[in-house]
């Protein structure tokens, strides 16, 4: 076994190889759709107006949520839209976004102001913010948010790179390394500055000797070092990349971060870079377009929120029908038809031709076991299947389906062809609901509780305070009988002298 | 003959001893039963049931003096699992009772709200905020969807509200998936 | 090396081609008589498997081509006598396919194997006509006159060496004075093996079960021996007679009965080879693999509990 080798995965070659995975840098979209629902959190609240003219790296959604990224406007122009639009997503839900229809000019914002390339002279907290407003998240397809992963790695003592791609197909982070090695290593550096990393390790797949080239050339800084990891899939998932890189064994439920390692996709290293040495925020993205449909795959630099339509339109289909999934063979979602646009997570598209890739029937599960020896956690994929599929969800959260990284090698594996990762995706969100779901009866048989104490408490006082008032009513009536006998005698004795007045005692 | 009845006996006996002793000494004490009841139930505290809230209907359960089958905010679901949990027949929903529903939340017409309060006196979880002549609202998390509030709104201002699944809160379809 | 993709159908074809030596061996040795049943065998799992699918409203084509359940109905067929009327292989089959498989829900749904459940119901029922096993080897149209009962075909019957020694020891017979050699066994179960070996190569099985159940097989024979030679019998003696090499790479290693963790079917396999050793020697059959396979498969939901492989990062 080699020194940087994991259990389970699986080693595949490249299904579509290019001679050239240069990053192509291709025009601006005359429209682009911003979603504002990050991966994580609430929903951002649009800060602009349909109409409003907006500039490239405008602010135009926000929310008052540390965990949130704001969204930024990718061209210039103006803002047409703000309305729900259909999600990349398995769901085909909808969601709301900004739309902008270009101005052809890319007037940006101003970008004179902030760290600079002196941003040693700034605070980590500075620059925490900077990422922050910067709306990075995790370029590697997770889509978490960066500013919160560096913050919660402060005292961390490796940054780790993660220049492998997150699947085979994929090339994007391999254009990425071409196209800006220096700044690569340049933002390692800035976040040797923010964190107490003592060293840097990018590691990278051993079937990118370019990348490996261009990575060393530029590498003046000993704290940074290359490592070459054997290519197999799910080498890129971040537990599996520390544990094979460093040897750390990432706990169950715990993070990299809780083991004192800052794992970050080169696409993010790129884009934090960026937002703190040039003062751009986060507004384009490489994407990798691949598929059987495709005659060359490619990679674009391209804005954000542009749509796939464009995004083909710079590449040879063939011709027929499609099926177009985001993120690729392994990890895809298939989406109907190509009216999404590009968001921060969306690390390849791939074009099928749709005949060609009909998805075998599944048949039944005969417990072979090859899926065990696949997956690269150790987990027991065939009994997370029978209690997915019998929606035993108990049992199978018992069988550490929350360890699950949805690699999808059992899926591929699997001689029956069983899409397994979408039944541990469904359990997993039974398990989210049901939990939810019990966090909320919880909630309202307390307070269903609570209300009756509060109403038979309130009975009780009620009770007890009508009680106290009789009780000084009596004595008031009894002190008043002592005064109105005494009133009395005092009429009687006067009505005696005076017998023709007639008096009323009103109180 | 003799041998063979006593021998038998005695081990039936020594068994039952040992049977009863464990029986004691391992006994789980389990919630009382109406707890274990009334956790199966939604906690809506609609009264669709004829009972004033889920703790009440779980009491007449227990008690023998309702059915299982009253509560359509639980489903069908819930009743098979009342049945499983009292080792009974499960029955299908009474449908005089009403019909399950998807989940809800309650949204007031600030506009319109005049601020009787009665709604915030009906509600059964204390979800709404408010007080005399001023514009009431509701906390949509403590919202059960209930419909309490519905009827004894005077200028009917408030809408039950279908809460729709988004891109977080989705659930795959494994029907999909199924087989052949 | 790349990671392969298999499919179940093609999964269950290999493990028919893999069958291939061991058959040709019996063949060899027996005459083509066996073909007769495995025939008749998979005809009738064919129909069983097309009916209780209708009646399962299940899909009935794509069902039946996955293979498996003329797989099972190959393993019955071989596993009995040659010779055995027909209807012992039907009614084998019926009761693998019906009461082995499909009332459970079919593929992958089962406990038991159901080719060893069939033959543990034949070998109950039928103790006389699953004993007798052609002595010499026997043309093809004797084979269908025995088989159909055309003609009263006498003097074709023999035990097997398995079933011999053990009625010799019965007999007080000291195990030197016995002849233990039967080139057949030897073959068809050299045959087995080599035919197991193809399908480890091919990475259809996994290597833990055989290896597991040999092993488990030579060491309880093994200690027996050294306890006593004169009334055990070696481990070669084990290994070469009986379905020692169909049991260790093909039967125990039905994927859907067994167990599924690495671990567990290391326990699995080790097991299945003590008991076939302790069946055989103390039990009242001759051989011993069905009873073997089907106790353990009892075992499984227990060993695939407590042999669970750590989790990463637990």
């Amino acid at each position: 076994m080699s020194e940087f080798a994991f259990k389970g995965g699986l080693k595949l070659e490249n299904p579509y190889p290019a001679d050239e995975i240069d990053l192509i840098r291709i025009p601006l979209p005359d429209k682009v759709i911003l979603p504002l629902q990050q991966r994580i959190g609430e929903q951002a609240k649009p800060i602009v107006g349909i109409g409003e003219h907006v500039l490239t790296g405008q602010v135009v959604a926000t929310i008052d949520d540390e965990r949130c990224a704001p969204v930024h406007a990718s061209i210039s122009g103006n803002v047409v839209a703000i309305d729900e639009q259909v999600m990349p997503h398995q769901s085909g839900l909808k969601a709301l976004c900004i739309t902008i229809e270009s101005d052809g000019k890319d007037d940006w914002v101003d970008t004179s102001i902030g760290c600079t390339e002196h941003y040693e002279l700034c605070t980590p907290e500075t620059i925490y913010n900077k990422i922050r407003v910067s709306g990075i998240v995790g370029m590697g397809g997770a889509g978490f948010p960066t500013h919160t992963k560096v913050q919660l790695a402060e005292g961390c003592h490796t940054l780790l790179v993660n220049a492998t791609e997150c699947e085979p197909g994929i090339t994007c982070d391999a254009s990425l390394i071409l196209a800006y090695s220096t700044k690569i290593i340049r933002g390692a550096e800035v976040l040797f500055h923010i964190s107490r990393a003592e060293r840097a390790i990018i590691a990278i797949e051993d079937d990118k000797p370019e990348a490996i080239a261009l990575l060393k050339k530029y590498c003046n800084n000993d704290r940074i070092s290359i490592e070459e990891i054997p290519t197999k899939y799910t080498s890129g998932a971040e537990k599996i990349l520390v544990k094979s890189v460093l040897g750390i064994e990432i706990p169950s439920g715990k993070f990299a971060s809780d083991v004192g390692v800052l794992c970050l996709n080169v696409g993010t290293v790129v884009a934090i870079f960026d937002a703190v040495v040039e003062n751009r925020p986060l507004i384009s993205r490489a994407v990798t377009v691949a598929g059987n449909a495709v005659k060359v795959p490619k990679n674009f630099q391209v804005r954000l929120g542009a749509s796939y339509d464009y995004l083909l339109s710079f590449t040879d289909l063939e011709e027929g029908k499609h099926k177009v999934s985001m993120a690729g063979m392994m990890m895809g979602i298939e989406l109907k038809g190509t009216n999404y646009s590009v968001t921060k997570n969306t690390n390849c598209i791939f074009v099928d031709m749709d005949e060609k890739s009909a998805p075998a029937k599944a048949k039944e599960c005969i417990r072979c076991g090859l899926c065990n020896t696949v997956c690269p956690v150790d987990l027991l994929p065939q009994q997370l299947y029978w209690y997915s599929k019998g929606e035993n969800i108990d049992k199978a959260v018992d069988y550490n389906l929350l360890d699950c990284i949805e690699c999808g090698c059992c899926s591929y594996v699997c001689p029956s062809r069983i899409p397994l990762v979408n039944y541990y995706q469904f359990s997993k969100a039974l398990y989210r609901q049901q939990v939810k779901e019990k966090e909320q009866t919880d909630k309202a048989r307390s307070r269903f509780e609570f209300r009756e104490m509060r109403l038979e408490r309130n009975k009780r006082e009620r009770a007890e305070m009508m009680e106290a008032k009789k009780k000084a009513l009596k004595e008031k009536m009894a002190s008043d009988k002592a005064q109105k006998d005494i009133i009395e005698a005092a009429v009687e004795r006067v009505s005696s002298s005076k017998s023709d007045t007639e008096e009323q005692d009103g109180n | 003959m003799f041998d063979a009845t006593s021998t038998l006996s005695l081990l039936a006996l020594l068994f039952g001893l040992g049977l009863g002793y464990a029986a004691i000494r391992y006994r789980v004490e389990g919630n009382p039963l109406v707890d274990q009841i009334d956790a199966i139930l939604p906690q809506t505290q609609c009264g669709q049931c004829d009972f004033p809230g889920c703790r009440p209907y779980a009491e007449a359960i227990a008690s023998g003096e309702a059915e299982i089958n009253q509560c359509p905010p639980g489903g069908q679901e819930g009743v098979d699992a009342l049945a499983e949990l009292l080792n009974i027949e499960t029955m299908t929903l009474n449908e005089e009772h009403g019909e399950p529903e998807p989940k809800r939340v309650a949204v007031v017409d600030e506009d319109v709200c005049i601020g009787c309060t009665l709604c915030i006196q009906a509600c059964p979880v204390d979800a709404f905020v408010g007080s005399s002549k001023v514009m009431t609202t509701v906390i949509a998390q403590e919202c059960t969807g209930c419909d309490l509030c519905i009827p004894v709104c005077p200028v009917d201002c408030i809408e039950m509200v279908e809460i729709k699944p988004t891109v977080r809160n989705y659930i795959p379809d494994i029907a999909e998936l199924a087989h052949v | 090396m790349e990671t392969k993709r298999l499919d179940t159908n093609q999964i269950m074809r290999q493990v028919i081609y893999a069958l291939v030596l061991g058959v040709g061996a019996q063949i060899y040795f027996f005459g083509s008589s066996v073909i007769v049943q495995i025939i008749l065998a998979s005809i009738t799992a064919i129909i069983a498997e097309a009916v209780f699918l209708q009646i399962r409203g299940v899909k009935i084509k794509p069902a039946i081509m996955d293979g498996s359940a003329i797989l099972t109905a190959i393993l019955l067929a071989i596993s009995i006598p040659s010779i055995a009327p027909w209807w012992v292989v039907v009614l084998g089959v019926l009761f693998a396919i019906i009461f082995g498989k499909q009332i459970f829900g079919g593929l992958g749904n089962n406990p038991f194997n159901p080719a060893m459940l069939g033959y543990a119901f034949l070998l109950i029922s039928y103790p006389v006509q699953m004993t007798q096993w052609p002595g010499e080897f026997i043309s093809f149209s004797q084979g269908i006159d025995v088989i159909f009962g055309l003609n009263n075909v006498d003097g074709l019957t023999g035990a097997t060496r398995l079933d011999d020694v053990k009625t010799q020891l019965m007999l007080g017979t000291q195990i030197r004075d016995i002849n233990l050699e039967s080139v057949s066994q030897l073959w068809i179960n050299v045959g087995f093996l080599l035919g197991g070996i193809y399908l480890l190569l091919r990475r259809i099985i996994f290597w833990q079960i055989p290896f597991s159940l040999l092993l488990g097989l030579i060491l309880m024979s093994a200690a027996l021996f050294f306890i006593d030679p004169s009334q055990f019998t070696s481990p070669y003696f084990h290994l070469a007679n009986g379905a020692t090499m169909l049991a260790a790479f093909f039967i125990a290693t039905d994927p859907v009965s067994a167990s599924t963790t690495p671990r567990g079917r290391v326990i699995y396999g080790f097991f299945i080879g003590t008991l076939i050793v302790i069946i055989r020697v103390f039990g009242g059959y001759p051989d011993a693999v069905a009873f073997a396979v089907l106790l353990m498969n009892i075992t499984v939901p227990l060993i695939d509990f407590y042999t669970q492989p750590k989790v990463f990062g637990k």
